[in-house]
C-alpha cells in the first residue's frame, strides 16, 4: 500500500503540472460558473425549474469528468503505451496495471478537485444552494464519473496508436463538452440540439445530476440504469481489448 | 570457482510473419559474468532478450531467469533482475527523483536513490526534468533504474548507442563498478570496443543464429584476424570492407 502511494503520489503531481489539465480541467469551469452567473444567474433556465446558477453549477460540476475521462486518461495511458512506459513497468516485480490504477485515481482526483473550487465559489460568490439531499447528488456524480472514465478507459484499450486516440477523443471530448449541456446550457439549445445532449452518456449523468439537485426523485432510476450498463460493458470491453504494448 | 548459470537459453526459436528473427539460440550464462550479444540491426537481439524476459513468448525453446520462466514467474524473476530497454521515454513532466521514486515503489527492497544517483554523478539533477537531461545522463539515469531493485542481473540493451565519445566512456566506468561488486550483466552492442572493454563473453549473432561465441580473444583467434572489429567483419561474412 505504501508503495502504491509513492506511485500514486508521483503521478498525481505530473497531473497538477500539465497545462492542459488546469486550464481545461480546473480553470475553464469556474470561468464558466462566473460569466454564467454573472450574466443571468437568478433567471429561470426556461421551464426546467431550475436558475441558470442553479442548471450550470451541475452541469459545470460534470466538466472535470469529461476532461479527466476523455482527455487525460486516454492520453496519459495510450501516452504510456507508446513511449514503452507500460512495457518498461512490465519488466518489473509489478503489473503495469498499478500505473493505470494510479493514474485512473490521479485523473478522479483531478475531476473531485475541479469539482471542490466549483462549489466553493457557487456557494460563498454566488449564494448557491441544493435543494435536493448533497449525498445523494454526490452519488450520482460519482455513478457518473465511473460511467464516463469506462468510456475514457475503452478508448484508451481499443486506440492502438496517439494518432487514432487523438482523433477519438476529440470526436469524444468537444461534443460531450459542447453539447451534453456540460458548458453551455441545454435549456438554451434548440429542440434538435436538446435531444442529442439528453442521449448523450454525458446529458444523461447531467439529467440525473439536475434532478438530484433539484430533490426530485421520480425519473432518477432509468438514468441510473444507462449510466450503470455503460459502465459495466465499456470497463469490460476495455479490460478485453487491454494491452500493454 | 564453481560454475552456476543463473541463465540457460536453450534452442530458442521466434518467427514474425513466417520469417524467422531468432534461430535456435542456445547459451548460458554464469554468475557475476559479463555477456555481450552482438549483431547487426534487425539481427534478432532485442527479439532475443524480449523473448529471455517475457515480453515476448518463444515459438520454440526456452530461455529460464535464476531456472524459471519469467513470463510465469514475474513478481520472483524481476525482484532480482533489473532491466534498460531500448527506447523507453519517461512522463513528460516527471523529474530524476519522481522517476526514482516511481521506479523504487516496484521492488519490495529498492536500493537508496540518493547513494546511487551520486555514484552516477547524478545527484545534481535529481529536482531536473528527465526530459532535460542530455542524452548520456539519460541513459545513466535508464541505469540508475535498472540497479534501483538491488537486482543480482542488468540487461542492457544498446545501452549506449547514440551516445558521443565521452558519455560512453562514463557509461563503461560505471558499468566496470557494477561488474566489480559481482552483478552479472548482459548487454548488447554495436561497439566492438565496448565489448572488447566489458564483455567477459561474447556471442555474435546474424540473422538470429549463432556465427560464434568465447571470450573476446576466443573469438578473434578463431577468426585469424588482429582484433575485435576485423573478426565481427569477418564473422558477418563483410570480409570486402576490411
Amino acid at each position: 500500500m505504501k508503495r502504491f502511494l509513492k506511485m500514486y503520489g508521483v503521478e498525481q503531481k505530473l497531473f497538477f503540472r500539465t497545462p492542459d489539465v488546469i486550464i481545461f480541467n480546473l480553470a475553464m469551469p469556474l470561468v464558466a460558473l462566473i460569466l454564467i452567473s454573472m450574466i443571468a444567474g437568478e433567471k429561470e433556465a426556461a421551464v426546467s425549474g431550475l436558475t441558470y446558477l442553479q442548471s450550470s453549477y451541475v452541469a459545470l460540476s460534470t466538466v472535470g469528468i469529461c476532461c479527466s475521462a476523455f482527455m487525460s486518461i486516454p492520453i496519459s495511458i495510450v501516452e504510456y503505451r507508446s513511449q514503452g512506459v507500460l512495457r518498461r513497468m512490465y519488466c518489473s516485480p509489478c503489473s503495469p496495471a498499478r500505473l493505470l490504477a494510479c493514474d485512473t485515481i490521479a485523473s478522479g482526483v483531478m475531476a473531485v478537485v475541479s469539482t471542490i473550487i466549483l462549489t466553493v465559489a457557487a456557494v460563498v460568490f454566488f449564494g448557491y444552494r441544493m435543494e435536493g439531499n448533497f449525498l445523494l447528488y454526490m452519488g450520482g456524480w460519482m455513478l457518473t464519473m465511473l460511467s464516463m472514465f469506462s468510456i475514457g478507459l475503452m478508448v484508451a484499450s481499443v486506440c492502438r496508436t496517439t494518432k487514432s486516440m487523438n482523433v477519438a477523443t476529440s470526436v469524444l471530448y468537444f461534443p460531450m463538452l459542447l453539447f451534453s449541456g456540460a458548458t453551455i446550457p441545454a435549456e438554451i439549445f434548440p429542440k434538435g440540439l436538446r435531444f442529442l445532449a439528453d442521449i448523450m452518456p454525458l446529458g444523461v449523468g447531467i439529467n440525473l445530476l439536475k434532478s438530484l439537485s433539484r430533490g426530485y426523485y421520480e425519473d432518477i432510476f432509468s438514468k441510473v440504469c444507462v449510466l450503470a450498463v455503460i459502465c459495466v460493458i465499456c470497463s469490460g470491453i476495455s479490460i478485453k481489448t487491454f494491452r500493454w504494448e | 570457482m564453481s560454475k552456476t548459470p543463473v541463465i540457460n537459453v536453450t534452442e530458442l526459436k521466434k518467427s514474425f510473419g513466417g520469417r524467422r528473427v531468432v534461430d535456435g539460440l542456445s547459451f548460458e550464462i554464469e554468475k557475476g559474468e559479463v555477456f555481450g550479444l552482438l549483431g547487426h540491426n534487425g539481427a534478432g537481439k532485442s527479439t532475443t532478450i524480449d523473448l529471455m524476459l517475457g515480453l515476448k513468448e518463444p515459438d520454440e525453446g526456452q530461455a529460464k531467469i535464476f531456472e524459471k520462466d519469467a513470463a510465469k514467474n514475474r513478481r520472483e524473476v524481476f525482484e532480482k533482475v533489473g532491466v534498460q530497454l531500448q527506447q523507453t521515454q519517461y512522463q513528460s513532466s516527471i523529474t530524476v527523483e519522481e522517476a526514482c521514486i516511481e521506479y523504487g515503489s516496484l521492488y519490495e527492497n529498492s536500493a537508496d536513490y540518493n547513494e546511487l544517483l551520486s555514484q552516477f554523478g547524478l545527484l545534481q539533477f535529481k529536482k531536473s526534468r528527465v526530459a532535460k537531461l542530455s542524452g548520456g545522463e539519460r541513459q545513466k539515469l535508464s541505469v540508475v533504474l535498472a540497479l534501483i531493485g538491488n537486482p543480482e542481473i542488468v540487461f542492457l540493451d544498446e545501452l549506449t548507442t547514440g551516445l558521443d565519445v565521452v558519455a560512453r566512456r562514463e557509461v563503461w566506468r560505471t558499468l566496470k563498478d557494477l561488474k566489480a561488486r559481482g552483478l552479472t550483466i548482459f548487454l548488447t552492442t554495436h561497439y566492438m570496443e565496448e565489448a572488447q572493454a566489458l564483455c567477459d563473453r561474447l556471442f555474435i549473432i546474424k540473422s538470429g543464429r549463432e556465427v560464434v561465441s568465447g571470450t573476446v580473444e576466443e573469438v578473434i583467434k578463431k577468426s585469424g584476424k588482429r582484433n575485435l572489429e576485423e573478426a565481427y567483419l569477418y564473422y558477418m561474412g563483410e570480409e570486402e570492407l576490411l
